[in-house]
């Protein structure tokens, strides 16, 4: 038979125990708002039984340690959603940029090419009037302007995103570096059969932030996680971290190579820095083809067709735009080659008041051009390609957004911090708390009483 | 079950997106318009293009119509004068070929016949804005000079080229005749056959005078039939007008169906945004600062 003593024991213990679990609650209730942070239980234990005269009694409690909540899988699955965001959200951002160089069909480069062929249907008229002359000349620098500006707009954006490549990837480096000290301590006190806790929430709380920036592959080891891109370059291995570079190594924009020295540009897939890249090295390029094709091609055709008419002094025509340089700098170096409007050459005949060669001309405006569409067309060509890969980049971003919302919500649901359950919990614990003091006091009076007997008072 | 214990992200993300569907609808409301970017519908966006170049050309073929019409006015009513003068030079030609006509009328008749002649070579040289409508595609100069020495009293420097000009797409309208053809055509000759009354009448017979009247005549229905030219030019510009005003309308509407925002159906997503967006924020007011603690005394 046990006896007080026992009791009293086990009564400090339980008193002990209450007051572990009251911290846990009270380090929840303080983390309720930290990014990452999860939620942690105490886990308690029967303490061993005894055993006196045959019969098996309870010894209390103890409480063996904290334990965080967390499921990695979900953990894993918000890691890859967070590098599509990233990437798509990217994206959408320069293309909105992008949007506005082709967004009013009246303005720009479109709007330009229909003025100037307006400028040669009113000079048709009157091919003489030395007004409407000066009109299309005007008209035409207006064009050579636009083409300027879209390149320069383009340029003006790729070079923005060009400068933030190495921003990103020391963003990238440090936030490895600091995994890597995270990862080794985890590891250390997952060896040591400890809950790492609060260590790894920050730990995994960074690699959410890396996954905002670049694509990586979680793979758990036994000496911890190793982190490598999507190709398997490697970004820490347990508590070493590799740092990546950037750096123009002889082309004109700044690459990604790893800490081997392999250039990794075009193997990034995910994250701000596939986004910038994807743009800088794809979409970007792309509209600038299509603008010099526009360019080349619809400047060779007008040339073709206005030195074949003559200008106001009978002579043959010369070139109306500066002959395009070569097709990948067309619409740069996209000019008009005459200042002088006598030398339009609207005639078809060697007359001054011939207007045959306009009509010549103003054809070009429906004729295909070598790229199988006429220049209008390949025009608006160029605003759907805009238009689609901002719609496409919108779409990503909603999509990835929501079900990232949900993964989110999921962890939340795992991990999160309740203050309702923090509350009962508290509740819990001090109720059991009041109730071992109880036993306290009550076994203390059982003492005195104990003491008392046999005193006569 | 466990549910997500913190509803501030989501109540967030859903005013956000109330939000942002207050903002497209107040948007489209303000600017009458569905499609502000691109990407809001490319294909929309991209035939814009075609339509906003479609909508520039009709206005320049508007405005070439006026401009057309007016020079192709002032060579009718120049036409209209030459036949005045004309009918006016066969009076004095019947006059003259008459045997009973004294010296000194048949002067007085040779000067007013001379008169004419300089009214008509005046009349050939009219112009628009510095352009000779009447030398073919010479039109920096005046295409006629007087010139006695020329068997038909003038000389033409102009030439037999024509103009054509796309009033609208697919469509051409010649736009002038050229001198030689019209005041010197092999069907009716004015300048030649005026000459060749001024020379009968003054060192010919009165049959020759005669003859030349006759010529003038062949002469005076030529050009009144050239007019037709004009006139059928005129309508033909007149009906193109018509056409590239509804042309406008179409393409205005089409417009509006690409881009243009359905009015009614943007109000009443204003408002449906509106409530949704003011659930929303009724809903965080009312749950967010809820928990256990405010039960707990």
């Amino acid at each position: 038979m046990p006896g007080l003593n026992t009791s009293l024991s086990i009564a400090v213990q339980a008193l002990a125990a209450e007051q572990g679990a009251l911290n846990v609650t009270t380090n929840n209730i303080a983390n309720v708002n930290t990014p990452g942070y999860s939620r942690q239980r105490p886990v308690l234990n029967e303490a061993p039984t005894f055993q006196e005269s045959g019969t098996t009694f309870g010894g209390g409690v103890t409480l063996e340690q904290f334990q965080s909540v967390r499921d990695q899988l979900l953990q894993l699955r918000i890691y890859e959603e967070t590098q599509q965001q990233g990437n798509s959200q990217t994206q959408l951002n320069s293309l909105n940029q992008i949007e506005g160089v082709f967004s009013d069909p009246t303005q720009g480069v479109g709007g330009a090419l229909s003025t100037f062929f307006t400028s040669l249907s009113q000079l048709s008229t009157n091919p003489t009037d030395a007004n409407a002359r000066q009109q299309v000349l005007t008209a035409a620098n207006n064009l050579a302007n636009s083409f300027h500006q879209a390149v320069t707009s383009l340029g003006t954006i790729s070079s923005g995103l060009d400068q933030s490549v190495p921003q990103t990837v020391d963003q990238i480096n440090r936030l490895t570096s600091q995994i890597a000290t995270l990862n080794g301590q985890v590891a250390q006190m997952q060896g040591l059969g400890q809950d790492p806790g609060s260590t790894q929430d920050q730990r995994d709380e960074l690699i959410r932030q890396l996954s905002t920036l670049v694509n990586i592959s979680v793979t758990q080891t036994e000496h911890g996680l190793t982190l490598t891109t999507a190709n398997g370059v490697p970004l820490v291995v347990s508590s070493q971290s590799f740092a990546l570079q950037a750096g123009t190594n002889g082309s004109t924009v700044q690459d990604v190579f790893s800490a081997q020295g392999q250039d990794i540009t075009s193997q990034i897939q995910g994250g701000q820095l596939a986004g910038t890249l994807q743009i800088r090295d794809r979409v970007i390029p792309q509209l600038l083809a299509s603008l010099n094709d526009l360019a080349s091609q619809f400047a060779s055709s007008f040339n073709a067709k206005h030195t074949a008419g003559f200008d106001t002094a009978g002579n043959v025509g010369q070139n109306f735009f500066t002959p395009p340089p070569s097709t990948t700098d067309a619409a740069a170096n996209f000019g008009v080659a005459i200042t002088d409007p006598t030398l339009i050459a609207a005639s078809s005949d060697g007359s001054a008041g011939s207007n045959g060669n306009i009509a010549r001309l103003i054809a070009i405006r429906d004729q295909q051009l070598p790229s199988g569409a006429s220049p209008m067309d390949m025009y608006s060509n160029l605003v759907l390609q805009v238009g689609n890969f901002g719609a496409n980049a919108k779409a990503d971003v909603n999509a990835t957004g929501l079900s990232l919302q949900q993964l989110t919500d999921q962890r939340s649901a795992v991990s999160g911090v309740s203050l309702d359950e923090e509350t009962t919990n508290m509740i819990r614990y001090q109720r059991a708390y009041e109730a071992g003091a109880r036993v306290v006091t009550t076994v203390d009076s059982m003492l005195q009483t104990l003491m008392n007997m046999g005193v006569t008072t | 079950m466990r549910v997500n214990p913190d509803m501030s992200a989501d109540v967030l993300a859903a005013i956000w997106e109330t939000q942002s569907q207050e903002n497209t609808a107040l948007q489209q409301v303000a600017t009458g318009k569905r499609v502000n970017a691109p990407s809001d519908d490319p294909l929309a966006a991209a035939q814009m293009v075609g339509n906003q170049d479609q909508s520039k050309r009709t206005d320049q073929y508007l405005q070439n119509i006026d401009t057309l019409t007016s020079q192709l006015q002032t060579a009718d009513g120049a036409l209209s004068s030459v036949v005045q003068a004309l009918t006016q030079a066969i009076t004095l030609g019947v006059q003259g070929s008459t045997g009973t006509l004294s010296d000194g009328n048949r002067q007085q008749i040779v000067q007013n016949l001379k008169g004419i002649q300089s009214q008509l070579v005046q009349l050939a040289n009219t112009s628009v804005g510095g352009s000779y409508l009447f030398g073919g595609t010479a039109t920096t100069a005046p295409p006629y000079t007087l010139d006695s020495t020329s068997p038909s009293g003038v000389t033409y420097n102009g030439n037999s080229g024509t103009n054509t000009v796309q009033p609208a797409d697919g469509l051409n309208l010649q736009t002038n005749l050229p001198g030689s053809q019209l005041f010197q055509n092999s069907g009716g000759d004015v300048f030649g056959s005026l000459q060749q009354l001024l020379t009968a009448l003054q060192s010919g017979t009165t049959t020759d005078a005669g003859t030349a009247t006759n010529q003038l005549r062949s002469a005076f229905d030529f050009v009144t039939g050239q007019r037709i030219f004009y006139g059928n030019g005129i309508n033909q510009l007149s009906s193109t007008q018509t056409y590239l005003q509804q042309e406008k309308l179409t393409l205005t509407s089409q417009e509006n169906n690409l881009v243009g925002a359905d009015l009614t159906k943007a109000a009443t997503d204003l408002t449906r945004a509106q409530t949704a967006h003011e659930a929303a924020l009724a809903a965080a007011a009312r749950i967010l600062p809820t928990s256990l603690l405010d039960y707990l005394k």
